[in-house]
């Protein structure tokens, strides 16, 4: 298939309303879905040329209480990016894995439920990637205070640190 | 009698003459170990290059810790890079040095608001030179360690005593950042926690949208 035309045509006589698909930009289109239709999607962008996942991204809406996770895609074919973009509920976030589709997509999802507790039933491994020992809130969180946390975490007041010289006997003075 | 008092801070060990001479030999010939965590690390070529050329106070590049003395902290630390930087500075035999690059090691610099950043070096490990800027030019750095050969000579580059004699505290330092039990602002709930919840994902049953909410 040589032009990108007949292609949102056919995506959009496939998905009908279970998808909208926009022009962003010159060269970016913007496919806004469900969370049930976006492994069928997924699939048929593959399909379809646009067989490069960039990244995935996860999105914080803290107001509207929902993550929004983009899946960014490239066709070499077109030379076209496409993002695939699902909101999923921000209290119990889950999305199905694209582990299956994209090998290099465990990494990134590892990440995100990482950074932000999204889970994604059917990942091998969503063990801690990154970070040490850590039990608060994921931080990349919209609810998440890096700066009280490194005041609390990494500070003489926060850590109740008294400084060295203080429980040193000689610390007074030396007579020369 | 006019006393003169000083501050001695640690810093001051007396030394013999025998100490003297020794150290006489160490500040010219430091080996140095440098732990690119950051930034600071692309200081470092031109400053062992032709043009500062660290080379003739005797300083060069170092593989392996255990045949390094001095070893530099170039940029911001983790509290992950923490973990390896102290167990690579145990590794470092006696005497050792250790000098921390830039603001980041001083005072967290431009990450100390940032959730993996520690603050403070010197709570973990003792600090024999800090260089302040973001980033030193090769210019500070030389300045710095003709400041550090002068305190080798003098007796009061001993960070590796400091570290010595203290280890509890240092030590106490480490495991209070390293191996922390507790939450520090709030504990995480994982609503994905219960195994009913994570086989009835994992068996691909469709969550009812009440129950999401």
């Amino acid at each position: 298939m040589k032009d990108i035309n007949e292609l949102i045509k056919k995506f959009n006589s496939f998905f009908q309303e279970k998808a909208v698909l926009t022009r962003k930009y010159k060269q970016q289109y913007q496919i806004v879905t469900g969370r049930d239709e976006l492994l069928g999607i997924l699939n048929w962008c593959k399909q379809y040329s646009f067989y490069h996942l960039a990244n995935i991204v996860c999105v914080d809406w803290l107001e509207d209480e929902e993550f929004e996770l983009v899946y960014n895609l490239w066709s070499y074919e077109f030379k076209i990016g496409c993002l695939v973009k699902i909101r999923i509920p921000r209290a119990r976030p889950w999305a199905p894995t694209v582990f299956e589709l994209w090998g290099q997509a465990q990494v990134y999802e590892q990440e995100i439920h990482e950074f932000f507790g999204v889970y994604f039933p059917g990942n091998p491994d969503l063990s801690s990637l990154f970070l040490h020992n850590w039990h608060d809130l994921p931080p990349l969180r919209k609810d998440f205070d890096p700066v009280e946390y490194s005041r609390q975490a990494y500070t003489v007041e926060g850590l109740g640190v008294k400084p060295e010289y203080e429980k040193e006997d000689n610390s007074e003075g030396r007579e020369s | 009698m006019k006393k003169n008092v000083y501050m001695t801070n640690l810093r001051d060990e007396r030394q013999n003459a025998w100490e003297g001479i020794l150290n006489y030999f160490r500040k010219r010939s430091m080996w140095m170990l440098y732990y690119c965590t950051g930034c600071g690390a692309v200081e470092l070529p031109p400053t062992m290059t032709t043009r500062f050329d660290m080379e003739r106070f005797g300083m060069g590049p170092m593989a392996t810790p255990r045949q390094a003395d001095l070893l530099l902290i170039t940029g911001y630390l983790s509290v992950k890079t923490l973990k390896r930087v102290i167990r690579s500075y145990e590794q470092m035999q006696d005497p050792k040095y250790l000098v921390g690059f830039g603001s980041c090691p001083i005072n967290g610099g431009i990450y100390w608001d940032t959730y993996p950043v520690i603050n403070h070096l010197e709570m973990f490990l003792p600090v024999d030179m800090s260089i302040a800027g973001c980033m030193p030019r090769p210019q500070a750095i030389l300045d710095s360690f003709e400041k550090l050969r002068d305190e080798i000579q003098e007796g009061k580059a001993v960070g590796y005593k400091r570290y010595e004699k203290h280890y509890d505290w240092y030590k106490a330092n480490q495991d209070k950042v390293l191996n922390r039990e507790d939450a520090v602002l709030q504990p995480w709930e994982d609503p994905f926690a219960d195994k009913p919840t994570l086989e009835a994902l994992q068996a691909g049953e469709k969550m009812e949208e009440g129950e999401d909410k």
